[in-house]
């Protein structure tokens, strides 16, 4: 025989056997078969356990926070250069119940469409609040009707990439971050972090993490006034949280960014600029009584006094951190207009942990529109009990596999056809795992359903295959083996074609855990079909018909 | 354990309408039990957390189970012990149809609070929360998700053997077999989870795969009628009961380990199964037997 015969011959054996020891190699060889290592998180080792197989949450622990951004979106038909007039119209208008800041509005361009829009990050206004604000700012032709609930795609991936940052800052490996889009058109953001509580987690997103330093100062009319005078996002270099010895407070170094526009103002000169003019420097210069001011245990700001004062407050999001005066060298610095040229400070901060928490969110920046956790769905599972399901999983598989190998051994009593039959059956389960190991795809209690469901679905049709090809007395020629064999395709393939039609909408839908379940059963499903359940019959016939 | 034998069925002794109406009398009632539920309840079934909005808490504490009921400030649906290898004091609790998303993010809390350590293992070992607003679109979901499900296999049995009475078996039986386990679950008061409804898409390609072989003997072969429905049963039932094993095996296995969504993967799928065999022996052959014998050929 030669080798062309050959393959002609043992087509689908051979394509068994490589499928079977490619994902053999895949779960097993560490290093195996991986499609693209840039897919897992820098920080994983390759190897976890025995095989290289990826586990889910539910199998390894940790936490998922599934909550939709909160905020809503209108397109506007402005010129370009009302862009920024109309976000800061937003910002100012006077709303019913919320008082929003210049963070909580957004004016975009959209270059791909040639179109602007304009969001409001708030749960406190309404449509027709919204609409009548963006008539005031001067953009005809917006109606109540007009203002969708949602924010813009750029506003959602500006978020995944807060929460990725948010997430690696903290020193968590494997976890991500991506988004669902659920019937309605709404996208929630989901967070999955290992080895974090879903109180931890939901701080960790809730967060909105806008830091400013705000300047409490004398007003003109005699009382006191805030006026923000450094932005997170004018930071250029945040440091990291430290620690000074010799004084013993917590802090973050920061560098203002010096960059320069067309007209010669950078935000560190703005900086200083600002000091000056409202006094920090001169009358100000180290005139705040922190102590009396600041209650650090409870954060309560205290403006009741009767001397003028002049303190530099740390905020994060609406939270005081920290009250600080003027100190006597950066004020003379500035007050000399020399500071800009190397333009650094310290946040001083109570605890290491406020340190932390400031380093993070100067570094990931603010989370663009918060995240709305009365409508969000949470999953999270102690490490140990990952490990038990772990464990269940294997048992409850093998179980569901004894039991339908018994059957089969009880109904044909011809270890010739139910051995092959059960050992199909594996292949098809082995194949499966490399593949999932192969593609790094994290399995979880679903995929476990999906496998047990493949199982299930393999043995049904090998059944039928064996039933068919034994019909109406021996297998004795090939040619009657090929027509019976066919015939019994036709239904193998009309009821795979049914399964993966009843199960598509779940790998396509929302619907949480069961897209893992729907995907490695229609994956098997198709696997058995084109590969091992073919395979089966060729094993039938050559040990039917003693070739 | 003797071996296992399919019976070979004499349907020559009974006409097409007593064969169908034992099918048609279950759906019946399966329908009414629905309904009544729905007229009582609000819902057809009884929703579970994934669908009404609520918690689910795998506990590990040696406080018992009376302490564990009243540890919580709204009282738990079900609090079930897991009997698993080498696992002790470990509780399953559940709560559906909590409106507010405040109360559901505090029972973990109160765990941990009202409830005595089991050693220095975590109290709650696993939590998984649904708020109403999410759940609500979890169902919206999941019905989308059956009816495309139900429409495509409708529109592939059609097309697979594009004769009315054969195609329309085929669907009638598929849905009873989703009609039936629904009312078993009302009645048992299993809450329908993602898992269930996983279970159900499952039951239409498992439904679909014994009626396609029944169809296809009959109706693509030549021979005898009652011949090729032998051989289709002596195949069908094979499938069917190895099927109903394993996932009777899966179901028991896992609901004593505390798995939910496997547990009731198992369980509804072995009803379905059961049904099934009911729909495809008895409904589908008196529908197909009186298309071959005295139905007009289109």
């Amino acid at each position: 025989m030669g080798p062309k015969a050959f393959v002609k011959e043992y087509w689908r054996l051979i394509l068994i056997i490589a499928f079977v020891s490619a994902a053999l190699v895949a779960l097993f060889i560490p290093g195996g078969i991986i499609a693209d290592d840039s897919l897992a998180g820098e920080n994983e080792t390759v190897d976890q356990g025995a095989s290289n197989i990826e586990y889910g949450l539910g199998l390894e622990g940790g936490t998922r926070v599934s909550a939709p951004p909160i905020g809503m979106t209108a397109d506007i038909d402005i010129e370009h250069d009302q862009q920024r007039e109309v976000a800061q119209a937003l910002a100012v208008y006077e709303y019913e119940n919320a008082d929003l800041e210049s963070a909580d509005t957004r004016v975009r361009f959209h270059e791909d469409n040639n179109r602007y829009t304009a969001e409001i990050f708030s749960a406190d206004v309404s449509h027709a609040e919204f609409a009548e604000a963006l008539q005031s700012a001067g953009v005809e032709g917006v109606t109540e009707d007009d203002i969708e609930d949602g924010v813009t795609q750029q506003t959602r991936d500006s978020i995944l990439d807060t929460i990725e940052l948010r997430i690696n800052e903290a020193g968590l490996s494997g976890g991500q971050t991506y988004q669902e889009a659920t019937l309605g058109g709404q996208y929630y953001i989901v967070t999955e972090v290992p080895g974090m509580s879903p109180e931890e987690l939901r701080e960790l997103l809730s967060d909105r993490g806008d830091v400013r330093i705000v300047a409490y100062h004398p007003a003109e009319d005699g009382g006191h006034t805030n006026t923000t005078v450094l932005q997170g996002d004018q930071i250029a270099e945040p440091g990291t949280a430290s620690y000074n010895d010799q004084r013993g407070y917590h802090y973050v170094p920061v560098t203002v960014d010096a960059t320069e526009d067309e007209d010669g103002n950078s935000p560190a000169m703005e900086y200083q600029e600002s000091m000056r003019e409202l006094g920090f420097t001169s009358e100000g210069l180290e005139r705040c009584h922190t102590n009396e001011r600041f209650d650090r245990t409870t954060g309560e700001f205290d403006d009741q006094h009767d001397d003028p004062q002049w303190c530099l407050l740390t905020m994060v999001d609406d939270d005081i951190v920290d009250v600080h005066r003027m100190g006597g060298d950066l004020g003379q610095n500035m007050h000399a207009q020399t500071w800009v040229n190397d333009p650094t400070f310290q946040m001083i901060v109570p605890t290491q942990q406020d340190a932390h928490h400031l380093a993070v969110n100067l570094r990931s920046g603010a989370l663009e529109a918060p995240l709305d956790f009365s409508r969000e769905q949470t999953y999270s599972v102690e490490p140990t009990q990952a490990q038990q399901f772990q464990l269940y999983s294997i048992i409850i598989g093998g179980l569901a596999v004894l039991t339908v190998c018994g059957m089969i051994f009880l109904r044909y009593r011809n270890p010739r056809v139910a051995a092959p039959m059960f050992l199909t059956a594996m292949a098809e389960v082995v194949i499966l795992l490399g593949f999932a190991a192969a593609i790094r795809m994290p399995l979880d209690l679903s995929h476990v359903a999906g496998f047990i469901a493949v199982v299930g679905t393999g043995v049904d049709d090998l059944v039928i295959i064996a039933d068919e090809v034994m019909d109406e007395g021996d297998v004795n020629s090939s040619r009657v083996f090929e027509s019976r064999f066919r015939k019994a395709f036709w239904i193998i393939g009309a009821a795979a074609a049914t399964t993966i039609i009843a199960l598509s909408p779940l790998a396509v839908l929302s619907l949480g855990d069961l897209r893992g379940f729907a995907i490695i059963t229609i994956l098997g499903v198709l696997i058995g079909v084109l590969i091992t359940r073919p395979a089966y019959g060729d094993i039938l016939q050559r040990l039917l018909t003693d070739k | 354990m003797g071996y296992f034998d399919v019976p070979e069925i004499e349907y020559t002794r009974y006409s097409n309408r007593q064969l169908a109406a034992v099918p048609l009398a279950l759906l019946a009632v399966a329908l009414l039990v629905l309904s009544g539920s729905f007229l009582l309840t609000g819902a057809p079934v009884q929703l579970g957390m994934d669908f009404a909005g609520g918690a689910e808490l795998t506990i590990q504490t040696t406080s018992s189970e009376e302490e564990i009921r009243n540890a919580f400030d709204r009282e738990p649906d079900s609090i079930q012990a897991i009997q698993a290898p080498g696992v002790d004091n470990q509780y399953t609790v559940q709560f559906a149809g909590i409106e507010d998303e405040g109360i559901i993010q505090g029972l973990s809390d109160q765990a941990e609070s009202n409830l005595e350590a089991d050693g220095d293992a975590s109290i709650v070992q696993s939590e998984s929360t649904a708020s109403p607003s999410f759940a609500q679109q979890a169902q919206q979901t999941a019905l989308l998700g059956i009816a495309v499900a139900f429409l495509g296999m409708s529109v592939l049995a059609f097309l697979l053997f594009r004769t009315f009475v054969p195609s329309i078996a085929i669907v009638a039986s598929a849905f009873s077999d989703i009609v039936i386990p629904l009312a078993f679950m009302s009645l048992a008061g299993i809450q329908l989870s993602l898992g269930t409804v996983a279970a159900l898409l499952m039951l239409i390609g498992y439904s679909v795969d014994s009626d396609i072989l029944l169809n296809n003997h009959i109706l693509r072969r030549s021979g005898d009628f009652y011949e090729s429905v032998h051989r289709a049963t002596r195949t069908g039932i094979t499938m069917t009961v190895t099927s109903m094993m394993a996932m009777l095996v899966m179901g028991i296995a896992a609901s004593l380990f505390g798995v939910e969504l496997l547990a009731s993967i198992g369980i509804i799928l072995f009803v379905g199964l059961a049904t099934d065999l009911m729909n495809t022996y008895m409904l589908n052959v008196s529908l197909l037997r009186w298309y071959k014998f005295e139905g007009v050929r289109s």
